[in-house]
């Protein structure tokens, strides 16, 4: 933490030559607060998952997608609790705005996302490797849920731990769209010739959740009445030592 | 405390009495109650109870045509409540870290009730869970065996799977939350688990004992099977369930500090019915239980008892007898169409199955070649009725199952519309016989062994004849059964008999032969 | 009067520093206080007392069960009722409901005396009107008097209570100050603090600690007396004082041996807890 200056009279600049400096210093301090077991747990269950087809003698697409789907699954689940900041509250009031320090964490998981998703597809045999644009158009939609999840929690209820209500929630969700009915179906599978009219609607849920994630990032300026009902922090007789 | 202390002596306590308290055992039940009731105000488990609920009763009003097999809808209602569990089993591992998350831990650690008797209230709090699916399973077999015609007896052990499939979710949470107190350990525990489930274990084609350590073995086939032909260690799978339950409560309770010895004894006696219950759920189909397949799919008769009612008689696997009095209108009913020697000629209804594949096969019924036998299958009900009155007819028109497979010419005018005419809406039972549901041009036709193929000229004269009066019709078909039911008599002959115009323009391949 | 605890060579090492080094002690009904610098090693008492921790050597009884063996454990919890210092709640359960919860932990089952246990206690903590509200939308001064609820609840005969006046406002400190007073009556009450105000108004007796020692035990009024003809001020810092700080008048007000001369003050409690504290790091804390 010592890498963030504390900004003297001098820093009075505007904020868009200020930015900069300040995400850089932060980079590493916010790297290191990242919730890594959580992440860890899910890319390894993820890689196990995406390896499985090679327990198999003859293993077919379906296999491929199947458990392709489920290690983005198990990542996006890791992934949910990236925002989880115990100390959030705190953080609420910097002058470093809430996008800034929400999209640095995004940021720096990115490259991340990317090196494991590409191990993943690896991993799946040749022979069991479905079409890799539209799995990663899968895996990219069930991440940005997982992140439009929480990013809508800790706006609009303004939990400091929202990681927990994300996965369940991005869980829930996925056992739900098993059940969709096949003219709205996204867990199609390769041989389906609704394959590609599926995929444009994962591109219709990649769309949504970016677009909500990047209206959540914002801080609301004006009092919002059901956020302000939910959370009113009632004076200033906080808890004890919290 | 450690052993390091020196006792001094006491003293004397030096105020009232404690007031009033229950005991241990209560003081369980109490928290069980109270985290129960918390568990029900989470809001993916009422999600997700309501989905459950409402797919059951959607699948119950699905095919309100069907006439149920209570060995086989015993089996049906152990995937939905999958749906359940899972959100239980999130919830439920949420509840036990939820002192740990909050901080609460240092509260509550020095209160009487100790953690292991916590987890063995949260493993409680399941339980009115399990006895509400165990209360929709009941109810769906109740619906089932209420319903007309119901055949066999539901196994309990089949359908104790569903709420033990809900305990075991439960209580896989608890012992979780004991072994890895991190919340992002569930979701992704859960998906591991459906993967291994789904798509490693439980999946046909897998080894019979691995198929089997999954919670819910499916094995949907085409048709039911006669139960003891089933061949599924299903008391074995419900004791191997059973026993898991209850071995992970003893780990979950020996995690959290619960040792005492009638816990160890617990465990030990726990494990030895989890083992038992794997040990017998494990062994593939026994050579006796092949031989009696192969029996019945072969030599039904060595296993069948048969009445006769009327021209007919029936024979049935044991636990079909009631379906009887339902196959006898429709053979009935297609008889009294016909005439000459068919009208009063002598049938043998036969039951049969294709069990040699066990419960997943897929396969349709060898016509038979034993004349005046008309097949019908373990299936009744919907489109099943006019299948079976096709069969009838086209046994009455050609003689025996074999032949139907060279019918091709006039003679397939004549099976339809008996079998169509007998039945109550003519021409929905037509589109529903057709594998296209289609009405006109030519289209392959369901029976209960192998299907027929009727042409455009063919289903043209069909729907003309059905479309007139009993009465204008079935003079002539009596009058003339010889000749429209001798093989080579053409469509158009058939046609010209029945008074029917031809069509518009010359058709060339009027007979499904040429197809 | 019977002692109600008793607890004698108490001894606890965190690593190699001692956290509590051979404390006895006796307590009888009524509120004592627990007075001590941070560190001091009045939470580790407070813990190895509540059973939350157990002791390196030593033993102790509270109302005469000893929690060496698993049933006088046992007894003695279900005599207890512990605050500690950062009472952790479940934010989505109601006053009532984390309260009823704690109930069903300390064996009351039936569920209608149950009840009327919770509201009694809610009641007496003015709770009342708030008891349907989540915790996560109250004050902390009413989440600190939940957690006093939660102690409460039951009626135990020893009650120990961590810091419990920290983030109160001086309003809801008077409030919780009554509530731990009328909680005294008839049961025994060991109560840690920084504040010599609470000790002042509430103790019936006062134990101060440092460096995990028991370094005064007697009444408030012993502890004051320490300080009799020891407090003086002075235009300066007197360099002799044990503990010296500027007042708001601008003088200083110095607690030690005087010089000659000096203009001596009426002691506070303050000033011989501070007295007490011979050598200690008085500076910070007195701030």
């Amino acid at each position: 933490m010592r890498a963030v200056a504390v900004p003297g009279p001098d820093l009075k600049e505007p904020t868009r030559v200020r930015t900069y400096p300040v995400v850089r210093a932060l980079l590493r301090p916010v790297a290191h607060m990242l919730p890594h077991r959580a992440l860890a747990a899910g890319s390894v269950l993820g890689l196990l998952l995406a390896a499985v087809p090679r327990l198999y003698e003859r293993p077919d697409a379906e296999l491929g997608v199947g458990l392709l789907r489920a290690a983005a699954l198990a990542f996006a689940l890791g992934a949910a609790f990236l925002l989880d900041d115990p100390a959030r509250h705190i953080t609420a009031a910097v002058p470093t705005g809430r996008a800034v320090r929400v999209g640095l964490r995004m940021a720096l998981v990115a490259p991340l996302a990317v090196l494991w998703w590409t191990a993943a597809l690896l991993l799946v045999p040749e022979a069991a490797r479905p079409p890799v644009g539209a799995m990663t158009l899968e895996a990219a939609a069930t991440l940005a849920l997982a992140l439009a999840a929480a990013t809508a929690a800790v706006r609009f209820s303004g939990q400091s731990e929202p990681g927990l209500g994300a996965a369940g929630g991005l869980l829930a969700a996925a056992v739900a769209a098993t059940l969709l009915p096949v003219p709205l179906g996204l867990l199609v599978p390769v041989a389906d010739p609704g394959w590609d009219s599926a995929h444009q609607r994962w591109a219709a849920v990649l769309a949504g959740a970016v677009l909500v994630c990047a209206y959540c990032m914002r801080e609301a300026v004006r009092p919002n009445a059901s956020r302000a009902a939910l959370t009113s922090p009632s004076g200033t007789s906080g808890p004890p030592r919290r | 405390m450690s052993d390091t202390l020196t006792r001094t002596t006491t003293e004397a306590p030096a105020r009232k009495p404690v007031p009033a308290r229950g005991s241990g055992t209560k003081a369980v039940l109490a928290l069980a109650r109270f985290e129960a009731r918390e568990l029900a105000l989470q809001i993916p488990v009422v999600a997700f109870l309501a989905l459950y609920l409402g797919l059951t009763g959607w699948s119950l009003y699905k095919n309100p045509d069907d006439f149920p097999v209570l060995h086989d809808v015993d089996r049906a209602t152990q995937s939905l409540p999958l749906l359940l569990s899972v959100m239980l089993f999130v919830c439920v591992n949420r509840a036990v870290l939820r002192s740990r998350r909050r901080g609460t831990d240092q509260q509550f650690d020095v209160l009487v009730v100790e953690p292991w008797r916590r987890t063995v209230a949260h493993a409680l709090s399941v339980v009115p869970f399990a006895v509400i699916t165990a209360l929709v399973v009941l109810a769906e077999v109740y619906w089932a065996a209420s319903r007309p015609g119901p055949a066999g007896h539901p196994s309990p052990a089949e359908l104790a799977v569903g709420p033990l499939t809900v305990l075991l979710s439960g209580v896989l949470g608890v012992l979780l939350a004991r072994l890895v107190p991190t919340v992002f350990a569930a979701p992704l525990f859960a998906i591991a688990a459906f993967v291994l489930t789904g798509t490693i274990m439980s999946v046909s084609g897998n080894p019979h004992w691995l198929q089997w350590l999954g919670p819910v073995v499916m094995e949907i086939g085409a048709a039911p099977l006669p139960s003891d032909l089933l061949g599924r260690p299903a008391g074995w799978h419900a004791l191997y369930l059973a026993g898991l339950v209850v071995l992970m409560v003893c780990l979950a309770v020996l995690r959290s500090g619960g040792r005492t010895v009638p816990v160890k004894a617990v465990t030990a006696l726990a494990l030895a019915a989890t083992v038992a219950g794997v040990y017998g759920q494990s062994p593939s189909e026994s050579e006796e239980l092949r031989a009696a397949r192969l029996e019945a799919t072969r030599h039904p008769e060595k296993v069948q008892s048969c009445v006769d009612r009327g021209t007919a008689a029936y024979c049935f696997f044991p636990e079909w007898e009631t379906r009887v009095k339902d196959w006898q209108p429709v053979v009935q009913g297609v008889q009294s169409l016909a005439g000459g020697p068919a009208a009063a000629a002598r049938l043998t209804v036969r039951q049969r199955v294709d069990a040699r594949y066990g419960l997943e096969s897929q396969g349709s019924l060898e016509p038979a070649s034993e004349p005046g036998q008309v097949t019908v299958g373990t299936r009744w009900g919907g489109n099943r009725i006019p299948e079976f009155a096709v069969g009838v007819a086209s046994v009455l028109v050609a003689g025996d199952e074999e032949s139907v497979l060279d019918m091709c010419d006039g003679r397939v005018v004549t099976t339809m519309w008996l079998a169509l005419r007998s039945q109550p809406e003519p021409m929905t039972a037509l589109r529903n016989l057709r594998i296209d549901d289609s009405v006109k041009g030519s289209a392959i036709v369901l029976a209960p062994t192998d299907p027929l193929a009727m042409s455009t000229e063919q289903t043209r004269i069909v729907s003309e004849l059905l479309r007139r009066p009993r009465y204008s019709v079935i003079p002539k078909v009596k009058a003339h059964w010889r000749e429209l039911t001798a093989p080579g008599t053409t469509t158009a002959r058939v046609a010209e008999i029945l008074g029917v115009p031809a069509a518009p323009q010359g058709t060339k391949e009027d007979d499904s032969c040429a197809q | 009067m019977f002692p109600t605890v008793s607890a004698s060579g108490l001894t606890l090492r965190y690593g190699g520093t001692p956290a509590l080094d051979d404390v006895s002690l006796r307590l009888e009904e009524g509120v004592t206080g627990l007075l001590g610098p941070n560190g001091a090693g009045k939470t580790t008492l407070l813990r190895v007392l509540a059973t939350a921790v157990p002791a390196d050597r030593g033993v102790f009884t509270v109302l005469g069960h000893d929690p060496g063996t698993a049933a006088g454990r046992q007894n003695l919890r279900r005599e207890l009722g512990y605050l500690p210092q950062t009472p952790g709640f479940h934010p989505d359960f109601t006053a009532f409901a984390f309260v009823d919860y704690v109930a069903i932990l300390k064996e009351m089952t039936d569920r209608s005396a149950r009840h009327r246990e919770v509201s009694r206690v809610l009641q007496a903590v003015g709770l009342s009107d708030v008891r349907g509200k989540r915790i996560k939308r109250l004050s902390g001064g009413m989440r600190q008097r939940v957690a006093l609820a939660a102690a409460l609840v039951g009626d135990p005969g020893f009650l120990v209570l961590d810091e419990p006046t920290v983030g109160l406002d001086p309003q809801q400190r008077m409030r919780f100050r009554e509530l731990v007073a009328e909680a005294g009556e008839g049961r025994t009450v060991l109560l840690s603090t920084h504040q010599t105000e609470d000790v002042a108004m509430l103790c019936r007796r006062v134990i101060v600690m440092s460096s995990g020692r028991i370094r005064f035990d007697g009444t408030p009024a012993e502890l004051t007396a320490r300080a009799a003809g020891r407090v003086w001020s002075s235009a300066e810092r007197d360099p002799g004082a044990r503990a010296g700080w500027r007042t708001g008048l601008g003088s200083f007000r110095n607690v030690g041996d005087p010089p000659e001369g000096a203009e001596l003050l009426e002691p506070t409690l303050e000033d011989g807890y501070l007295f007490t504290l011979d050598g200690e790091p008085v500076r910070e804390a007195a701030a």
